[in-house]
């Protein structure tokens, strides 16, 4: 499932918190219809340059940005060291 | 009562067959009762890769971390990482092999991964020394 919310806190080692939610469905709303936009672009690009070897590498890594988008939901990243810590969750 | 436990009990009572027989049948259906449910039950897949890193209780280190990744998403970095190029692919890897590492990882497909999760189901890995650290699938 695509991420909705990004939240992030971030504390340092003077005690400074810095939190986040970020909304990314508003950034997804924009984010998503241009790569939809873009894909015939990037197919014939691919398909001009498929002889090559690069076609093939730009076409499966396009469709790998939508696979790495639509599964990054569930991330989650803490990470507490001498006074700082770092919190990171997809949600 | 089962059904077939009812007839196995009447053929006894009608002295069709004896004891020993009528024993040996029960057990047989319940086992068979049991393998039913046991395949009934469906195997939970894991959806996320754990990595935890404590310190140990007499270490004074306070640094931990905690990461949970999606499997899907470290497959769909698999795919990605396949195509990256060969130049960067020995770089990697022999940025790896001067850390002590001897693995290529171009080499590693999403189907090996699937090999990995379904043995880290059943396995967890406990690595103990200054830091605790705990890889598991759940």
């Amino acid at each position: 499932m695509i991420p909705l919310i990004l939240k992030l806190n971030i504390r340092d080692n003077k005690n400074k918190r810095f939190g986040i939610w970020l909304p990314l469905f508003l950034i997804w709303l924009i984010v998503l219809p241009l790569l939809v936009l873009a894909a015939p672009i990037v197919f014939l690009i691919a398909l001009f340059l498929w002889p090559g070897g690069k076609g093939r590498m730009i076409f499966y890594s396009y469709l790998a940005i939508f696979a790495l988008i639509g599964n990054m939901s569930g991330t989650k990243l803490d990470i507490q060291s001498k006074g700082s810590t770092v919190y990171l969750n997809l949600l | 009562m089962s059904e077939e436990r009812k007839k196995i009990l009447e053929m006894l009572a009608e002295g069709k067959i004896t004891a020993d027989d009528a024993e040996r049948l029960l057990v047989a259906i319940s086992g068979e009762n049991k393998t039913n449910a046991a395949g009934n039950e469906k195997k939970v897949m894991p959806k996320y890769l754990r990595v935890m890193v404590e310190p140990s209780p007499s270490s004074d280190n306070p640094e931990r971390v905690n990461i949970r990744v999606p499997l899907k998403l470290i497959r769909a970095g698999l795919k990605l990482a396949s195509f990256i190029p060969k130049d960067a692919q020995n770089k990697v890897n022999e940025a790896l092999q001067e850390k002590g590492i001897e693995a290529d990882f171009s080499k590693l497909k999403p189907e090996d991964l699937d090999e990995i999760i379904t043995q880290l189901d059943d396995l967890s890995v406990n690595v103990e020394g200054k830091e605790t650290v705990k890889i598991f699938c759940e």
